[in-house]
């Protein structure tokens, strides 16, 4: 029972991670990040060559520094990329006809460019990342739970909460949920869109580094390793609402408790259509996601 | 020099025709379209009948059509053969996405995915029940629909991105059905094969059998052309067409009685069915179906054909899928980079051009018109004989031109004036002038003769006067001043300088 809580619960964090990164962009920005899948990429790829050059030059293969470095670059190497992301397509096109739809479109092309670029640099193989939080499992009476797991759990939550504090008390949190309420208003108040919006897609990027540093512990790095993250975590934010962490975080566990209890009791091929499934139940009686609260304040 | 070098309506095509033969025309069998668009008008010139010939697309499409289909057929390679098969299948996907994205508005990206229904439905039941390549179109066509009726569900309550993201799960959802599924072919891959064919797999060696298999791509890109043409130039399309671009035409089209929801969800039941037609097609044409019909990265490509060539254009799916398709499969020994060629592309269309490559040309007319009316305006404020705004309401552009000439010789005239010029006026009103001089004497000699200066004896040889004409007859002259002069020379030069007054003050 508690082994698969906590496997619910890795899926849910991994992909709430992902989900309220999209999430996020999605409502203060107003576009779909289809991109989201090469800055998870890259946060993988960018911690993988911190963990090479540790090995090669200090020797170090695990601890508390490679850990925390591996994390934070990561996260740092993934934000680059959202930012990246921006610059190409957030800045040029977001004051111009139809930007959602040529936003859209842009981010896939980056994520194509992107995905193609790994697959020169790195090759089409898949990159082990190190064990951030060991390999030893926790016993509690007759069950075990693995470290990682724990690890997981615990970090993504933090995150998370840390996110929504941060969302909810600083000064560009409130400029970021201005601008999600109304665009227009929030900029003749004086909140820049630009520069909120390029931070909004560092803050994404950050998230989906982490998530991808998680994930490359159970999952090898590789140049599509991004586009089954992308693809739950367009999902769960749909489920949940765009542009509701609430909703969003909620839509994770359920979409995460679904998935482990499927897998479990029946087959693992089963795990997609029991997913959509439940999204399809859940877009049926609310069209706007389980949070969804933006309905037509944006139009 | 003729006017026929200025400006490009030299270079439309027209045909010189009897009076009697203007009434005939072209039509669509069993319709009332014409094939080629005429309009017939008098030469304004040479007052001749002739006929112009004003939307030259249905050439272009016939010349293109017909180079798509002879080209491989001339070069009867193995290669250039399995190329301009893709171009076909993918052109004719292509055409149906545009249907719906473009004429039904509806964002959905599962169309690959219907393609695959389709293929897989009719790979496995001529596997299992063997029914030939006939039946096996049909039942593709039956799947395409079933699976458009079940993705055309939540259409009704979701709306834009909304239902782009769903669609996009139920793509991948599909794949993973597949994968997962034994007897769908969980075995080799997601592979399954040994389907029915057109062509036999033997004669597939030969060229004739090439070339026969080639065309009968080709004629689906035709099918596919045709049904584009009938649902999106027909009525269905027209009442799409007011709905279309926002939510106030929405509310707007169903004020006046149209039902666009049943139109959208119609037009995309059919644009569904016939993607799985080409599904089934193309298990009858590669004997079978692969998971590349459900890839994500194969409907990325696909998406970067449309917005290459242009959103909602049946043009810009066929244009953008010749340009990636060639760039995709010709340069194979480029590696990954092709990718990211198409990427940029694709990456260059979205941020420079409004609609692709078929938007182009309209983004350069409105970019021209830009100019030309900028232009027009800073031209105003060096000549300002008459403004812009005024050149419509003037038939006789001669007129105008008149006006800016006339304009221009007095500004000429007005920066001669010089003190040396008055001066040697006095000196000798009349006689030989420099050159300048003559000018200016001329161009005020000509001028019309209502409120004219002239010189007034009121007595011979002692009292002279300056008066202005009324330029009526049996209306006498006004006096423009009381100031009289004692000889006829300086009576001429105070006429010389009030005129000259007048055209200083004059712009």
């Amino acid at each position: 029972m508690i082994e698969l809580l906590a496997s619910a619960l890795v899926l849910a964090s991994m992909y709430g991670l992902v989900a309220v990164g999209i999430s996020l962009t999605w409502s203060s920005v107003g576009m779909l990040n289809l991109a989201q899948g090469f800055v998870f990429t890259a946060g993988g790829y960018v911690a993988f060559l911190f963990a090479q050059y540790m090995a090669k030059n200090f020797s170090i293969r695990d601890g508390v520094i490679l850990s925390l470095g591996v994390v934070l670059l990561g996260m740092l190497g993934s934000a680059v990329a959202g930012l990246v992301v921006g610059g190409l397509a957030f800045l040029p096109l977001h004051d111009r006809i139809n930007f959602p739809v040529r936003g859209l479109i842009a981010t896939l092309a980056i994520s194509i460019i992107g995905t193609q670029l790994f697959m020169v640099i790195f090759g089409p193989q898949s990159k082990p990342l190190p064990q951030i939080f060991g390999i030893k499992r926790l016993k509690i009476g007759e069950f075990s739970i693995a470290y990682g797991q724990i690890g997981t759990i615990v970090v993504a939550t933090i995150v998370l909460l840390l996110v929504t504090l941060w969302m909810r008390n600083s000064r560009r949190g409130l400029q970021m949920r201005a601008m999600m309420m109304n665009p227009l208003g929030a900029n003749m108040v004086g909140v820049s869109v630009r520069t909120t919006g390029m931070i909004a897609l560092a803050l994404s990027g950050a998230l989906s580094g982490l998530a991808s540093v998680l994930l490359g512990q159970i999952f090898f790095v590789s140049p599509t390793s991004g586009v089954q993250p992308l693809i739950v975590g367009l999902i769960i934010s749909l489920a949940g609402g765009l542009g509701s962490m609430p909703g969003t975080v909620a839509a994770a566990v359920l979409l995460g408790l679904a998935e482990a209890v499927t897998a479990r009791y029946t087959e693992q091929s089963l795990v997609p259509f029991v997913q959509f499934a439940l999204v399809i139940a859940i877009l049926a009686f609310r069209p706007r996601g389980l949070g969804g609260v933006l309905e037509d304040v944006r139009e | 020099m003729s006017n026929a070098s200025v400006g490009r309506r030299r270079l439309i095509p027209r045909w010189r025709v009897k009076t009697s033969s203007l009434s005939r025309r072209l039509r669509v069998p069993g319709t009332k379209r014409s094939v080629l668009r005429f309009e017939g008008r008098y030469n304004p010139k040479t007052l001749q009948r002739e006929l112009i010939l004003r939307d030259k697309k249905p050439l272009f499409w016939i010349v293109g059509l017909f180079a798509l289909a002879v080209i491989p057929i001339a070069v009867g390679q193995q290669l250039v053969f399995s190329i301009f098969g893709s171009i076909c299948f993918f052109a004719a996907i292509n055409v149906f996405w545009t249907l719906i994205i473009g004429t039904a508005g509806l964002q959905s990206f599962a169309s690959l995915a219907t393609v695959g229904v389709g293929a897989y439905a009719a790979t496995y039941l001529s596997i299992t029940y063997g029914i030939p390549w006939p039946v096996m179109l049909v039942v593709g066509t039956a799947f395409g629909a079933l699976m458009g009726f079940i993705i055309s569900i939540p259409a009704r309550r979701l709306d834009g991105l909304y239902y782009a993201l769903l669609t996009i799960g139920i793509s991948e959802f599909c794949r993973n059905y597949i994968t997962q599924s034994e007897s769908l072919g969980g075995q080799f891959n997601g592979a399954l094969f040994g389907a029915d064919r057109i062509v036999p797999e033997e004669a597939m060696q030969t060229t004739s059998g090439q070339t026969i298999s080639y065309l009968t791509s080709f004629v689906v890109l035709l099918i596919s052309l045709a049904i584009f043409r009938v649902v999106s130039g027909g009525r269905i399309g027209i009442l799409l067409r007011t709905a279309q671009s926002s939510k106030e035409d929405e509310s707007f089209a169903s004020a006046i009685g149209i039902d666009f929801q049943r139109a959208r969800l119609l037009v995309f039941l059919i644009a569904s069915a016939a993607l799985g037609f080409v599904g089934a097609f193309y298990a009858t044409n590669q004997g079978g179906a692969s998971l590349s019909l459900f890839s994500l990265d194969q409907m990325l490509l696909l998406l970067a054909m449309i917005v290459i060539g242009g959103l909602g254009k049946a043009e810009g799916a066929v244009v953008g899928t010749v340009i990636v398709v060639f760039l995709n499969q010709w340069f194979t020994s480029w590696g990954p980079w092709r990718i990211v060629l198409v990427g940029v592309l694709m990456l260059a269309s979205v941020l420079y051009t409004r609609n692709g490559l078929f938007g182009l040309r309209q983004q350069l007319i409105e970019i021209r018109e830009r100019r030309k009316a900028l232009s027009r305006a800073t031209r105003t404020t060096r000549y300002g004989a008459f403004l812009p705004e005024q050149g419509p309401e003037i038939a006789d552009k001669g007129v105008i031109a008149e006006r800016e000439f006339e304009r221009a010789i007095r500004d000429q005239l007005r920066s001669w004036i010089t003190p040396e010029i008055i001066e040697e006026h006095r000196l000798s009103p009349m006689g030989q002038h420099s050159d300048h001089l003559e000018r200016i004497l001329n161009y005020f000699r000509k001028q019309p003769i209502s409120n004219k200066y002239v010189v007034y004896c009121e007595e011979s040889y002692k009292a002279y006067r300056v008066v202005a004409l009324s330029g009526i007859p049996g209306v006498p002259p006004r006096s423009v001043d009381d100031k009289t002069y004692s000889n006829l020379d300086e009576a001429y030069h105070a006429v010389f300088l009030r005129r000259i007054n007048d055209l200083k003050s004059q712009h």
